[in-house]
């Protein structure tokens, strides 16, 4: 599958226990699978976050489950780490390679398996990419919830680790509640299907409830069971122009109050439209403090009765401005600037710094104005875009990495909005995911008692601590179960319990 | 460029990774080294030190430059001047094999020149009538020549241009003063598809210009530029800046769409240059594709290109030839022009924005890539039904011939936009052109209608 | 501390304590791992005769006394509860803001944590999804003793792993509940019931699954059946005027007057209720749509037509109260139920599952009441993770956990 015209770099660097790892993989894989050039390897360094860099001794591009198992078995029995990737598009550094350890990437297992519109299930591997799946069923009159905003390259397996969310998980949930089972690879290099899949529940742990949002510590997901849904009958999308953030947040309140469920409510600042209107000319309200957002779907009828009520609350809380699409033409029209914020405030800034915070949505206003303080305080901008629905926030911090103390200034800008976040209730993660970005944040939030819990679930899962170590918990721990020999006995019982591949 | 302005370019990258989906290389193999992401991370390296290794030289190779990226890209990287950049250092670094550099060598030596290709003419008809071309024979030819056997044309009487044509007079009391523009007559288009150029040359006229076709055009180093021989490539573009300067146009037209997007590049190309960045600069503004001047003339209409008499009941699909689309932007003209045909249906098919392989040279430097590319290609236009597939550039239009001559299915004849164009605008010319000059396998077929 | 009877009836006499705090919680629980002792909590006992063995265990804990709303932030539509809080009380106060928890239990004064813990849920699943799917957040005792929280009080949270999803279901074996927090939605202006009689498995499944594919939005499809024959049952809720339009599209779709489908401004007495009682053997049935017509032919098959099957068909969830005359043999009965399973069952992730909920104390022990589980094995090794000496409902669960 290889280009033609591609020598293999220099292997003498490789040695010790991953050169023989890499020639072991070689000969199972085939040598197309298997990276060890230097500068190859140096492009996975980092994925979508790259402030953290680190090059891995080995990359590997599996095809099937069967070929994961082999390589994580192989890291296995070598104790040699490894870290698992789908599209790279990540924004918490959760595929940030570990320097002498292996990367695992999915790219290559991308075929969608099975797709049941009877029951509104599909099975696909984990290099699908998000806005495949619903691709797939679209001209039947389905598709697949989750929509991040990178959906057209994010890989499902990548949003089963994060629990990916997107603008319209106010209403439709994130991941989580779209996956109904998972195939997994454990890090003792078993394959073992968890989950209901096809039906709605199966008896025992809710395994896949903890995998999802585990981000690749507990194992590597080799299929992924998506829940499908039928396409609304009607979906319309309203932009209203504000003075400021207040009267948008006040009326995404009434909104909310009046027994409205949007199927997305997006708010966007001052600071962001300038952004989004000199990237793609989105022409939103001239002069806004800030735009409002709400998309609506459902049963028609319903539909026009929710537009009805969310126009008149707008309206009642100093809309000066409301547009409502007609079709699907002006929807995307409405959008656009929306979807292009974040890569716009890249033309009215050298560098940014993406933030992801949640707060209580009623605790919208006061936070920020705290968050324009401590901009103002630094001397940072800070531009403004967030899911008004479910309160998190996205903050672009700006800065010139040119300038010398601006890059400092903006992390230490971006960590007190987490702060913030968490003063008031809120999370430090609503999409993003923890990954290396936000483990030092942990016991912000959590107690000791708390991390040393969900531990408990890493040890379960990964006693060796093999599966992208280094993310999610602040500190290392052990685990205090020893990983046992296998024996014969064990593998009788395994067989016997359904244990899928050995 | 410098390294500064090199690296600056790159420091626009974000690593968001919205360019993989577009790619056809990642499409193909999932690697992040094959991907517009992990190329300009591999130019970064090179920037930072690295030494251009056969693996960097390789994965740069492999692009194709079909620019899919660009448009995909949310941040405005502009992945074409890194490219383009990226190339010369691969090219003035020579690490590529001794077998690379005498291929290479091998293609300069002929393509660019358009009196070698003509002279090319006479063998490759022998070769044909003797049976030299056949597949039994090509295949056992080293896999280079086997792909630029695959790929010639069948050889077609030459259509002689006079140096000058009069524009169409418009009766009726209508009276314009006419456009004068300068026709580039390409290299492997002079020497294969010389009635597609008649063809531009004819409509042009039909919509009022005054068309000038110089002597003496050489190549406009379109296949340099885009394969990051620099200094050949600005060899070339002098020649046809002072060409085209002495020959006094309003606008310099071409129908092959990577002609059009280099010479719309010579400003960047000529930038450093005191002596030629501004006459660069003026040729740059004054290049357009044939389609393109055509919908900016205003299209159809009176005292304009006159509206076809005769329908032309047949599904077209129209193939966006990289160069024209990512490359120049130009997208709804050649469809606005095809749709003002009447009885004509256009299609669109899937993956229509994805490369056919063509890129250049790439097709016979990467042939099993560019086979694949071609593949699916072949396949998507022919499962649209279409009747003919119409297209804005010879190597589009080779490459998707030989892609369907080798899979052996239906062969769907390939036509130029302009071509069809002419067919429809002057029912004579049509009888005359159609049968004999389309694009197609060896088995010379009629255009016609499926039937509905 | 009052001595009372262990679930299960027998007369072993166990230590039954009501702690008023998680605090007391934690110290029960330190107190009894210090002792080697056994544990079991009960909310109030609705589902006391569920699971598996229902060994006494030494020390029970009841959560009468951890009752009470922590917060309900109405504007944000969360709700923090004790877990000994009964959920009917819960949704009076949540009524009153116009709002309500998306889960119902079969019983009435059913609490959080027992609704949570078992895995509860009524007819609104098929729109809104189960507890585990509401839960924003949980604080909770492990089984050493230790408190620790997971999750937050925000709708949007994915910091760290969802120990609370893990424990929803868990039937108690993993730590005690103290505190959950949970998503609201509000309360729809307009409700409305359409039913009509179904004759046959494959009639039933046919209505079920084109309502279930509609654009219709339906908030439950439920059955209520004894053996292939009775009704089916779809709930539409949302505004007035859209209620009114779209419950009448139901109907059509249900085949209008001509298949006698009938729209009703009430509840059905039957809907949201298990067809089991006390002393029943009872059965859960969960299979993909698509199998839904061949679990329905099953159950008549083995349990007779007698068979009482209610549930969230919509959803392919389905309660079975097995008739007495079938249920008289424990062997018997073990082979029926293993032929259902063996009717539900295919490649892993694409069959169904038919657990025995509750059985009579003569017939238990003659009976698998879970079946076969898959990812058994990492479930063991959280358990063990969590309760190394299996202490807390020790084989109430999977597996023998």
């Amino acid at each position: 599958m290889a280009p033609e015209v591609r020598p293999r770099g220099p292997e003498d660097r490789l040695t010790g226990a991953i050169a023989q790892l890499a020639a072991d993989l070689q000969a199972v894989l085939g040598p197309a699978a298997v990276i060890t050039d230097e500068a190859a390897r140096r492009t996975y360094e980092c994925d979508g976050l790259t402030h953290y860099r680190a090059v891995p001794a080995l990359v590997v591009l599996p095809e099937s489950a069967e070929e994961v198992r082999h390589v994580v078995r192989a890291c296995r029995e070598r104790g040699i780490p490894w870290v698992a990737r789908g599209s790279g598009t990540g924004l918490s550094g959760g595929a940030l390679p570990v320097a002498d350890g292996l990367l695992i990437v999915t790219s290559r297992m991308r075929r969608i398996i099975d797709i049941d519109l009877d029951n509104g299930r599909a099975v696909v591997e984990p290099g699908v990419i998000n806005l495949d799946i619903s691709r797939a069923v679209s001209a039947d009159g389905w598709y697949y919830a989750p929509d991040p905003s990178s959906q057209q390259v994010c890989s499902i397996g990548g949003n089963v680790a994060e629990n990916s969310g997107g603008a319209h998980c106010v209403k439709y949930g994130f991941t989580v509640h779209h996956v109904t089972g998972v195939e997994l690879c454990t890090s003792d290099g078993e394959l073992v299907w968890i989950g209901p899949g096809q039906a709605a529940e199966a008896p025992g742990y809710d395994l896949t409830g903890v995998v999802v949002g585990s981000e690749g510590t507990l194992g590597l997901v080799t299929k992924v069971a998506v829940r499908l849904l039928v396409q609304p009958e009607a979906v319309t999308t309203l932009l209203a122009g504000f003075p400021s953030i207040v009267e948008a947040g006040a009326a995404t309140s009434a909104i909310i109050a009046a027994g409205v469920t949007p199927a997305a409510v997006e708010i966007m600042d001052a600071l962001a439209i300038q952004a989004a209107e000199r990237a793609v000319q989105c022409g939103y309200p001239e002069g806004a403090g800030a735009v409002l957002i709400v998309e609506l779907d459902g049963p028609g009828v319903e539909v026009a009765h929710e537009a009805q009520t969310v126009r008149t609350l707008c309206e009642e809380n100093g809309a000066f401005e409301i547009r409502e699409a007609v079709d699907g033409a002006e929807r995307a029209e409405i959008w656009r600037g929306r979807k292009s914020a974040f890569a716009a405030v890249g033309r009215i800034s050298p560098n940014y710094i993406v933030q992801d915070g949640v707060i209580p949505r009623t605790a919208l206003a006061q936070v920020l104005a705290k968050i324009d303080e401590i901009a103002r305080a630094a001397g940072i901008r800070v531009a403004n875009v967030f899911h008004a629905g479910d309160g998190n926030l996205h903050p672009l911090v700006l800065y010139d990495a040119a300038v010398p103390g601006n890059l400092e200034a903006a992390h230490e800008v971006s960590g007190a909005i987490l702060d913030l976040c968490i003063d008031h209730g809120g999370s430090i993660t609503g999409e993003h995911g923890v990954g290396v970005d936000k483990a030092t944040k942990m016991p912000r939030m959590f107690t000791d008692d708390d991390l040393a819990t969900m531990h408990l679930v890493r040890c379960a899962f990964d006693p060796a601590g093999l599966a992208n170590p280094g993310k999610v918990f602040p500190t290392p721990r052990l685990c205090g179960e020893r990983p046992q020999p296998r024996t014969a006995a064990d593998d009788a019982r395994r067989a016997e319990m359904g244990v899928v591949a050995w | 460029m410098t390294d500064q302005g090199l690296r600056a370019l790159t420091d626009v990258c974000v690593h968001c990774g919205f360019c993989l989906p577009a790619c056809p290389t990642y499409q193909l193999w999932g690697e992040e080294m094959d991907s517009p992401r992990g190329r300009i991370h591999l130019v970064q390296q090179m920037l930072e030190g690295a030494p251009v290794t056969p693996t960097i030289a390789g994965h740069l190779d492999a692009c194709l430059g079909c620019l899919a990226c660009v448009p995909a890209c949310p941040s405005g990287v502009r992945y074409d001047r890194i490219v383009t950049q990226a190339r010369v250092q691969v090219e003035d670094s020579g690490v590529r094999t001794l077998g690379q550099k005498a291929l290479r060598a091998g293609i300069f030596a002929l393509f660019p020149h358009p009196y070698r290709l003509r002279a090319l003419r006479g063998p490759l008809a022998l070769a044909d009538r003797i049976g030299l071309t056949s597949p039994r024979v090509v295949r056992r030819l080293p896999r280079p020549l086997r792909a630029m056997a695959e790929l010639a044309p069948p050889v077609q009487p030459r259509a002689r241009l006079p140096r000058r044509l009069a524009p169409r007079t418009f009766g009726g009391g209508v009276s314009r003063p006419a456009r004068v523009v300068g026709l580039l007559t390409g290299c492997v288009q002079s020497a294969f598809f010389s009635h597609v150029t008649e063809a531009t040359a004819r409509v042009l006229t039909l919509a009022g210009c005054e068309v000038v076709i110089p002597r003496g055009q050489g190549c406009c180093g379109a296949l340099a530029h885009h394969s990051g021989m620099r200094r050949q490539a600005v060899r070339r573009a002098r020649r046809t800046i002072a060409t085209f300067e002495r020959a006094g146009v309003e606008a310099v037209v071409t129908d092959v769409a990577g002609c059009g997007s280099a010479m719309k590049e010579y400003a960047d190309l000529l930038a450093d240059d005191p002596q030629w960045a501004s006459r660069a600069g003026a040729l740059a503004a004054k290049a357009r594709d044939v389609t393109e001047l055509l919908v900016e003339l205003g299209g159809f209409g009176p005292g304009r290109l006159p509206q076809p008499g005769r329908p032309v009941p047949l599904t077209v699909a129209y193939h966006d030839a990289c160069h024209l689309s990512n490359g120049q932007g130009v997208r709804s003209q050649p469809r606005e022009l095809l749709r003002g045909i009447p009885g004509l249906r256009l299609v669109t098919a899937a993956g229509a924005d994805v490369c056919c392989g063509s890129a250049g040279i790439y097709n016979l430097v990467q042939p099993d890539t560019a086979a694949q590319l071609g593949a699916r290609k072949a396949a998507a236009l022919r499962a649209t039904g279409a009747d003919v597939i119409v297209t804005g550039n010879p190597g589009c239009a080779l490459q998707i011939a030989a892609a369907m001559r080798r899979d052996g299915g239906r062969d769907v004849p390939v036509l130029h936009t302009v071509e069809l164009l002419y067919a429809a605008l002057d029912p004579t010319v049509g009888d005359r052109l159609l049968p004999e000059h389309r694009i197609q396998g060896r088995h010379g077929q009629g255009l016609r209608a499926t039937p509905q | 501390m009052v001595s009372a009877v262990a679930p299960g009836g027998s007369a072993a006499p166990a230590t039954t304590v009501s702690p008023t705090s998680a605090d007391a919680v934690a110290e029960v629980l330190r107190q009894a791992g210090a002792a080697g002792q056994t544990v079991a909590v009960v909310g109030a006992g609705t589902k006391a005769s569920w699971g598996g063995s229902l060994e006494p265990s030494d020390v029970v804990i009841r959560t009468d006394r951890l009752r009470g709303i922590v917060r309900h932030d109405a504007g944000d539509l969360i709700v923090t509860v004790r877990a000994g809080t009964a959920l009917r009380d819960v949704q009076a106060v949540l009524a009153l803001s116009g709002q309500r928890l998306a889960l119902s239990a079969g019983a009435p004064e059913a609490t959080i944590g027992g609704v949570l813990a078992a895995g509860e849920a009524g007819p609104l699943r098929l729109r809104y999804g189960t507890g585990r799917d509401l839960l924003l957040g949980v604080e909770f005792v492990r089984p050493d003793g230790v408190r620790a929280r997971s999750g937050g009080r925000v709708v949007k949270n994915v910091a760290g792993y969802d120990v609370g999803r893990l424990l929803c279901g868990s039937y108690g074996t993993l730590g005690i509940l103290t505190e959950a927090t949970l998503r609201l939605h509000p309360l729809p202006a307009a409700r409305a019931w359409v039913s009509r009689r179904v004759e046959s498995p494959a009639e039933a499944a046919d209505v079920v699954g084109a309502v279930a594919r509609s654009r219709l939005v339906p908030s439950a499809i439920e059955v209520d059946l004894t053996g292939s024959a009775g009704t089916l049952c779809v709930l539409v809720e949302g505004s007035r005027s859209g209620v009114a339009e779209r419950s009448a599209a139901v109907a059509a779709l249900l085949g209008g007057g001509e298949a006698g489908a009938e729209v009703s401004a009430a509840e059905p007495e039957w809907w949201g209720r298990y067809p089991f009682g006390p002393g029943d053997v009872a059965l859960k049935l969960a299979v993909p749509l698509r199998m839904l017509a061949t679990a329905l032919e099953a159950l008549v098959e083995l349990c007779g037509a007698q068979a009482s099957v209610r549930g969230s068909a919509g959803s392919g969830v389905l309660y079975v109260r097995v008739p007495d005359e079938v249920a008289g043999d424990a062997a018997d009965l073990a082979e029926r139920v293993a032929a259902i399973r063996s009717r539900l069952a295919a490649d892993p992730g694409y069959g169904g599952t038919c657990v025995i909920l509750a059985a009579p104390a003569p017939l238990r022990d003659g009976l698998d009441m879970w079946g076969p589980v898959p990812g058994l094995d990492l479930m063991r090794r959280v358990k063990r993770q969590f309760d190394p000496d299996g202490r807390l409902a020790a084989g109430r669960f999977v597996g023998g956990i």
